[in-house]
């Protein structure tokens, strides 16, 4: 007998169905799994058996029992084929009614008890049921809240026998999930409230905001460049559908996505560790390539602290996603587009020892070690920031203050800022223009560095409120620019 | 005519010759060195060599104690450069960012009053006195290493701005290699190029004060930008100046140790409002933004607008995130 179950294989981000089709013969007892199924694939072979007499029900025996996933083709990973192996090995066994697999996809890992494991990518996996026609995905009940976000309903169940006695019709559907809550709270962002003085920081944090600049905050440590970084995302407006869709399955393909939250609402915050390798930032890793840090940063923020100890090809490899809003990652599996549209925002020391720029503490470090240090940085990459700023550290003055300014004033003066720059991007007035061409003449400015001049000088008039851009405007935004040291 | 025969012996050799050895070893070298094909091939590499002998040849340097055999030379500016009022701005290669203020201010000015500024291409101060020049006028580097050489190879870029409308001498033929031995023996011809000698920056024991003992042995003026007395990179300028040499605080102070009027100074751009508090801030002292905010009251945009609208007047400028005054020409 023959039966077949529909589930969804994960290339990249996208779905790609694959057919499940288990067959019994008469024959020497045996249970093989063909199709390209990689090793956590074929241990289902261990868990769908154990899993189907937990459930109390019958593994056949005194069968020869093929499972074939198709397209044959296809590299098959992970431990989500689990459930509809079992399905399949079931209705072709009659111990669940063929015809009510109609409709339904099937996707989860099996524990040896018969309990359901949520996988990663259940969205993903749904949006390729909708798109397959198929109305109902049987799957973990933890998953149940991401696959409704797809439009399609979720069966979610907790145990093989479960789900066995839905498709018999022995019981009703479970429940839906209650719709998930967006994953909207800004609550866990930390506030800007807590950054005390740092005013010339918190500034350029707000221009970058506005004009979804890069920014680089070169400092000693101590000076609070991560503590402002981390706040970006709380003055960033939240994503609209689409973004914060693609972004949730983006980190849902991860399986980082958080269990029972819905769509991602906040601007995702990544902070790779310098010592990342290059397919953990840009994607790949063996097999099927995954998304990399780059990409669960999308409509987000990457922020790379100590951005000169990353590895240099690391560095470079971030070049074309800073350019093209995408990467692509090519493996012996499969060539496979992320997005990765993220804002960059990055901190460094000025000096390897970290000392200078600390007004307390003394710099042993020659100056070809510091040169060599800041040369890490080319200067393709350098030229993708818009915004450079160095933040010495903190006097005990400035540190006295009050309380900064809250994230909320300041996310709607940016929300204001944004829509002004979409509808109406104020344009140079004529003394502006003729301050950027003197600024030309007198600084070591290069044409993408009087492009990024001019864009920033936008942002901080659209951030003003204003029409134009005034010679104001654009003196501050020349304050952005790179410093000689890292210039030349 | 046996100078280049004995540069090009003395750097095959690794020797340092300042005039033609009697040894059987060198007159061999000379019977077979073709002096007529060497020549060619320097002018094809763009290098010219003006021997001792020559005319052409620097007199400030021929009168030194021991000049070398002569010079090689490479950039675009003709060798009557080398013959204009000159003055040696030397001082650490790691030095604070006052230094490198002081040593560009310095550069550009005694460049725009028509001073050749001659250095040695190093880091630090060396390098920082050169961008100054360029601004205003052109510069003579003098190489510790083969004329064909930069080093260090961080200032290849610089060395094209300096040829481009200065000169790079030095005493070596192509090939030789830096070596540290080498660096003094340089510091004896910066010293012997220029009338004066401005030491910037140096710690107890620098290579800018062998400069500056050369320049001493020579009878030639030695002037040293003072510095905080508890910072260990001015206690070599200092110490120079507890002994007697003139202190320069300003372009001015420099020309008037050679005998230049100095031009009159350009009349301060008018600053009105926040600019004008800004700049009688920094003036107190350095300072970072964060603190000129809280001392001007200004909002953060406000006061990037203003630094930026200073930097570009040239008033102001900024290292390691603390704004600092630039020094006056008077």
């Amino acid at each position: 007998m023959l039966a077949r179950t529909v589930t969804h294989a994960l290339v990249g981000i996208d779905p790609r169905r694959v057919e499940v089709e288990a067959h019994l013969q008469q024959g020497l007892p045996s249970f093989a799994i063909v199709g390209l199924a990689d090793r956590a694939c074929q241990e289902a072979k261990e868990r769908v058996r154990s899993g189907i007499s937990s459930a109390e029900l019958e593994w056949p025996t005194k069968r020869r029992i093929t499972v074939n996933l198709a397209p044959a083709a296809l590299r098959k990973e992970g431990s989500g084929f689990d459930l509809p192996i079992a399905l399949a090995v079931l209705a072709a066994s009659y111990q669940v009614p063929p015809e009510a697999l109609e409709g339904h996809a099937a996707v989860g890992e099996l524990a040896l008890d018969g309990r359901l494991r949520p996988v990663p990518g259940a969205l993903v996996a749904a949006e390729g049921a909708r798109r397959s026609g198929l109305t109902h995905l049987v799957c973990a009940a933890e998953s149940g809240a991401e696959v409704a976000l797809a439009g399609i309903a979720p069966v979610g169940v907790h145990h093989l026998a479960e789900a066995v006695a839905y498709l018999r019709g022995e019981r009703d559907p479970p429940e839906p999930p209650p719709p998930a809550d967006d994953f909207e709270t800004l609550a866990g962002i930390p506030d800007l409230a807590d950054v005390r003085g740092q005013e010339r920081a918190r500034r350029a944090l707000e221009v970058a905001a506005a004009g979804g600049h890069n920014l680089l905050l070169a400092g000693p440590p101590g000076s609070g460049k991560t503590m402002l970084a981390r706040r970006l995302p709380g003055i960033l407006p939240l994503l609209g559908d689409d973004a914060s869709l693609e972004v949730t399955r983006i980190h849902s393909v991860s399986g980082v996505l958080p269990p029972g939250n819905g769509l991602i609402r906040v601007p995702p915050f990544r902070a790779p560790h310098h010592s990342a390798s290059v397919a953990a930032l840009i994607g790949g890793g063996g097999g099927m390539p995954r998304p990399g840090e780059v990409s669960l940063a999308h409509h987000g923020i990457l922020f790379l602290d100590e951005l000169p100890e990353f590895q240099r090809p690391a560095l470079e490899a971030l070049r074309q996603p800073l350019e093209d809003g995408y990467l692509t990652v090519v493996r012996v599996a499969g060539r496979v587009v992320f997005p990765a549209r993220f804002q960059l925002v990055a901190a460094m020391n000025l000096c390897p020892c970290g000392a200078r720029g600390d007004g307390t503490a003394h710099c042993a470090c020659t100056p070809e070690r510091v040169q060599r240090y800041r040369e890490k940085l080319s200067r393709a990459l350098l030229d993708r920031f818009d915004l450079l700023l160095t933040v010495p550290r903190p006097r005990a003055g400035d540190l006295a203050g009050a309380p900064g300014e809250a994230s909320a004033a300041v996310r709607e003066r940016v929300l204001g800022a944004r829509r002004r720059l979409r509808e109406h991007a104020p344009q140079r007035t004529q003394p502006a223009d003729e301050l950027l061409t003197r600024a030309v003449e007198r600084l070591p400015l290069s044409g993408r560095g009087r492009a990024r001049v001019a864009r920033v000088a936008a942002t901080i008039a659209a951030l003003a409120g204003a029409d134009a851009v005034e010679p104001e405007q654009l003196a501050e935004a020349l304050s952005y620019r790179p410093p000689v040291e890292l210039s030349e | 005519m046996s100078e280049l025969a004995t540069a090009v012996f003395a750097a095959q050799s690794g020797a340092h010759l300042l005039d033609a050895p009697r040894t059987a070893r060198f007159a061999a070298f000379r019977r077979g060195f073709d002096e007529e094909s060497y020549r060619q091939d320097l002018s094809r590499r763009g290098v010219r060599w003006v021997p001792r002998g020559d005319p052409a040849f620097p007199a400030q340097l021929r009168s030194i104690h021991d000049p070398p055999p002569g010079l090689f030379v490479r950039g675009d500016a003709t060798l009557a450069l080398l013959e204009r009022p000159s003055i040696a701005v030397v001082g650490a290669r790691a030095c604070s960012a006052y230094g490198a203020s002081v040593a560009t201010t310095l550069g550009r000015e005694l460049a725009a009053a028509g001073v050749v500024v001659v250095s040695g291409l190093a880091r630090g101060i060396d390098a920082a006195a050169h961008r100054g020049c360029l601004e205003t006028g052109s510069t003579v580097a003098v190489l510790g290493c083969g004329i064909d050489r930069d080093y260090p190879r961080a200032h290849a870029t610089l060395a094209v701005q300096i040829a481009a409308s200065g000169l790079i001498v030095s005493e070596y033929a192509p090939g030789v290699e830096p070596a540290p031995w080498r660096f003094p023996a340089r510091n004896r011809l910066v010293a012997g190029l220029a009338r004066a000698t401005v030491v910037v920056e140096a710690r107890e024991r620098s290579g800018a004060l062998i400069t500056s003992d050369l320049a001493l042995d020579e009878g030639r003026e030695v002037l040293a930008v003072p510095g905080e007395i508890t910072s260990a990179l001015s206690k070599g300028t200092n110490a120079l100046l507890r002994l007697g040499a003139t202190p320069v605080t300003c372009a001015g102070d420099v020309l008037e140790a050679i005998g230049i009027e100095p031009l009159p100074p350009p009349d301060p751009p008018a600053l009105s409002g926040p600019a004008g508090r800004v700049r009688a801030v920094i003036a107190d002292a350095p300072a970072p933004a964060d603190e000129l905010i809280r001392r001007t009251g200004l909002a953060a945009g406000e006061l990037a607008a203003v630094l930026a609208e200073l930097e570009l007047l040239g008033l102001v400028t900024q290292a390691d995130g603390l704004y600092r005054e630039v020094m006056s020409s008077t």
